[in-house]
């Protein structure tokens, strides 16, 4: 049976190509990613909250997401937070190299060794947001941690990960006349008829409450999205039945 | 000599997970940085995204050439929503498939022989052929 991603941190690094900064935050992104946290991280290329599709743009909400920045222009932070979700936190490199005392990072394609130390300080920074990240209740819903939650685990097994080419499946329903993409949909589809739940009342209540998860549901609009999940999902069931 | 001075600006996906991205950098910085210093500048892809004015400016104003990592193009698109004109992109796959004996291994670091440098002689070979089409529509 198919499952929902596990539990992660994202990383969205700004990757700046035309400062040595920018080059710190790649590199420092990839050491967390392959060496430091590769269980626990994936990343995404930032140009995708725009070029790519809704699943993409579904990355912050979907994962709590540490931006990584170059400079105090936070391309990476902003970006995110416009295209995809607020970050969860967020290190920019040039207050890292004041905080520690470094050298200047300089050369873009070939780093000096302040850069190369900033690599390094800054992948730090970043696995310790990882763990704290980690030790909190991701709402999904409301982008944000909730507080006190016991931290969940994720048994997978450790591998760098690139979200790119692999976004959250979305699937757009009509909602009262409105085409409206919903995040992680096919997978909770798959979940509920791997699970041998019919469609009904009770299973589109569940329906309901773990696309809510996954997705902003506006108040006041449970009916209008219960009608829809509750035909999408019927529809799917057949489909099933059909290719028996 | 700024980025905006220059007459052919070069736009790298910023491909992050993958070989092919880590080539698209690199070959962006061969050529602006080694092949061709004086005629090119870098645009980074990150301020297109954001919606920087001074960078959305410059490819408005400046033939641009796309490197992509992966089919989704993210460079070449964000030039074309940018409001800038794509005036050739380079797919770094396309590259590789005419040269397979060069295959590119590594992400944080590329390794010796593999297709970097023939993306970046494409790329040089393509910046020649702007600046001498300008310099000719210039002349006429």
């Amino acid at each position: 049976m198919p499952e929902l991603p596990g539990r992660k941190v994202g990383i969205v690094a700004c990757s700046g190509e035309e400062l040595a900064e920018g080059t710190v935050t790649r590199l420092a992104a990839l050491r967390v990613l392959e060496q430091l946290r590769p269980g626990e991280t994936v990343t995404i290329c930032l140009p995708l909250f725009l070029a790519g599709g809704e699943g993409d743009r579904a990355f912050a909400r979907f994962y709590p997401t540490i931006a990584l920045d170059g400079c105090e222009k936070r391309c990476a932070g902003r970006a995110t937070e416009q295209h995809s979700g607020k970050p969860a936190a967020s290190v920019v490199v040039t207050d890292l190299v004041s905080e520690h005392g470094l050298g200047r990072p300089e050369g873009a394609w070939r780093l000096n060794e302040s850069g190369r130390q900033a690599v390094v300080v800054t992948a730090d920074r970043v696995a310790g947001l990882v763990d704290e990240l980690l030790g909190g209740q991701w709402n999904r819903r409301s982008g944000s941690f909730a507080e006190g939650a016991p931290a969940t685990t994720t048994d997978q097994a450790p591998q760098a990960g690139c979200a790119c080419g692999s976004a959250i499946p979305v699937q757009t329903v009509d909602v009262d006349g409105r085409a409206v993409p919903l995040a992680a949909l096919p997978l909770i589809f798959e979940q509920l008829h791997g699970a041998g739940k019919a469609p009904g009342v009770e299973v589109t209540r569940e329906l309901l409450e773990t696309v809510k998860i996954y997705n902003d549901v506006p108040p006041g609009t449970d009916e209008a999205y219960t009608v829809a999940l509750a035909r999408e999902y019927d529809a799917f069931c057949r489909s099933k039945v059909a290719r028996r | 000599m700024s980025p905006e001075d220059r007459r052919v600006l070069v736009v790298p996906c910023s491909g992050i997970g993958k070989t092919y991205g880590t080539v698209s950098r690199e070959a962006a910085y061969e050529v602006t940085e080694d092949l061709r210093p004086g005629s090119t500048g870098l645009v980074a892809l990150s301020l297109l995204v954001l919606g920087d004015e001074d960078a959305r400016a410059a490819v408005r104003t400046h033939p641009a050439v796309t490197i992509d990592g992966c089919k989704l193009a993210c460079a070449a698109k964000m030039v074309q929503e940018s409001g800038g004109h794509v005036a050739k992109g380079i797919a770094v796959l396309d590259v590789y498939r005419r040269n397979r004996e060069l295959k590119p291994q590594g992400i944080a670091e590329l390794n010796e022989g593999g297709i970097l440098h023939a993306v970046a002689e494409e790329l040089a070979a393509i910046v020649d052929g702007l600046l001498a089409r300008e310099e000719g529509s210039t002349h006429a």
